[in-house]
């Protein structure tokens, strides 16, 4: 009934290439987070501040919109980074 | 860092690294970590009626990261996932209809309580001991343990019931499944969650697999893909009635992106049994920490 997939190809005995991928990619990480957290956070309070006080609905469709699209941003800026210096195949 | 919504100040570092765990456990997963980041969130300084509607906006940013990442290696099964919410919808609202009942007639706290910590750790019991089983058959039999799952009657069983309309899901590797399976895990999930207040990852996820026979690394992808948007539905009620504190959500999501990148990528690494074998300390954690409170 149940066609099991060969996913042996997928494991990788070796973990280190993982770690070591993992540990740069925390490194390059760390700094991008901290500038992002300063800058755009700092922008966009007031604006969050004044629609949330105000606008109660257009609040709730930005909340979304903001977590939905800074999470698709942040990886695929983190991605691209990250292949850029031939850490991830 | 102040946060004039919640109006706190918190260190941001804190959040973030609080935002790393909680996506490291859930790209691996596929849980939504709702019981643990809320605890964190609290300790952390957040106001406890921001802690919910937060972590929900949190958990959808989260969530969107680890199903991408496992969208790219073949673990989401669209077909599946859609077709779980026709239940999980209708399963919410008869869950919350149930805990209104509850408050009616009083001590709600001990009913729900009660069950969580039942419910919690006959999953987590049995998924240790069939993750368990499925290891010892690899080491016996030599078999390829990536997807063997140690109690296959079960999964056979519920293919047994073929009502139509049957369906094909090719992602995850069934040839025939009724559609009314898969709603029915959906519509259990969704009571489960609504009753229990959580997202309901950590119950979707060994039913899709013990249920449906969904392959592990396919059942923790797909999980997420709900969560995105069962969480997404929960962050704008919660928005709507003022319980979100945006900035605290992605401030925690800078470090979820990351660590949520890291934990399913890392999903490569480890057979199905090995995941689900981790993964039955979760529920029991959880139970642990509801009767805890609960004694307390």
């Amino acid at each position: 009934m149940t066609q099991k997939p060969d996913t042996s190809l997928q494991k990788d005995p070796s973990f280190k290439p993982i770690l070591r991928s993992i540990a740069f990619e925390i490194i390059i990480y760390i700094p991008l987070a901290t500038i992002y957290t300063l800058v755009v956070l700092a922008l966009a309070k007031d604006i969050l501040v004044h629609i949330y006080s105000t606008y109660p609905t257009i609040y709730a469709i930005a909340t979304l919109l903001a977590i939905l699209t800074q999470g698709v941003l942040l990886e695929a800026f983190t991605s691209w980074i990250i292949r850029k210096i031939g850490l991830r195949a | 860092m102040e946060f004039p919504i919640a109006g706190v100040f918190i260190n941001p570092v804190i959040l973030a690294l609080t935002g790393f765990f909680v996506g490291l456990l859930g790209g691996f997963f596929g849980v939504g970590g709702g019981f643990i980041a809320g605890p964190l969130m609290f300790w952390a300084g957040v106001p406890i009626n921001f802690v919910v509607g937060t972590d929900l906006a949190h958990m959808t940013g989260k969530s969107i990261v680890s199903a991408r990442t496992h969208r790219a290696l073949g673990h989401v099964d669209l077909r599946l996932a859609l077709l779980m919410i026709i239940g999980t919808i209708p399963g919410v609202e008869i869950g919350a209809q149930v805990i209104e009942h509850l408050e009616t007639r009083g001590n709600i706290d001990m009913v729900v309580g009660l069950s969580y910590v039942g419910i919690l750790t006959v999953i987590g019991l049995f998924t240790a001991w069939e993750s368990f089983q499925a290891m010892r058959v690899k080491r016996t039999d030599q078999l390829d343990a990536q997807e063997v799952v140690g109690i296959e009657t079960l999964i056979h069983r519920s293919r047994l019931l073929r009502i139509p309309p049957m369906i094909r899901l090719p992602v995850s590797g069934v040839q025939e499944v009724s559609v009314w399976s898969i709603i029915f895990v959906g519509l259990a999930t969704g009571i489960l969650a609504g009753l229990l207040g959580v997202g309901g990852g950590f119950i979707r996820m060994p039913l899709m697999i013990y249920i449906l026979g969904i392959p592990t690394h396919v059942a923790v992808g797909t999980d997420l893909f709900e969560i995105v948007i069962s969480a997404g539905f929960g962050t704008i009620s919660h928005a709507l009635k003022g319980n979100v504190d945006v900035l605290i959500a992605l401030t925690m999501q800078t470090g979820a992106v990351i660590g949520a990148q890291i934990g399913a990528r890392a999903t490569r690494y480890f057979s199905g049994p090995i995941i689900r074998m981790l993964f039955s300390v979760l529920p029991i954690a959880a139970a642990v920490l509801v009767l805890f409170k609960l004694l307390g």
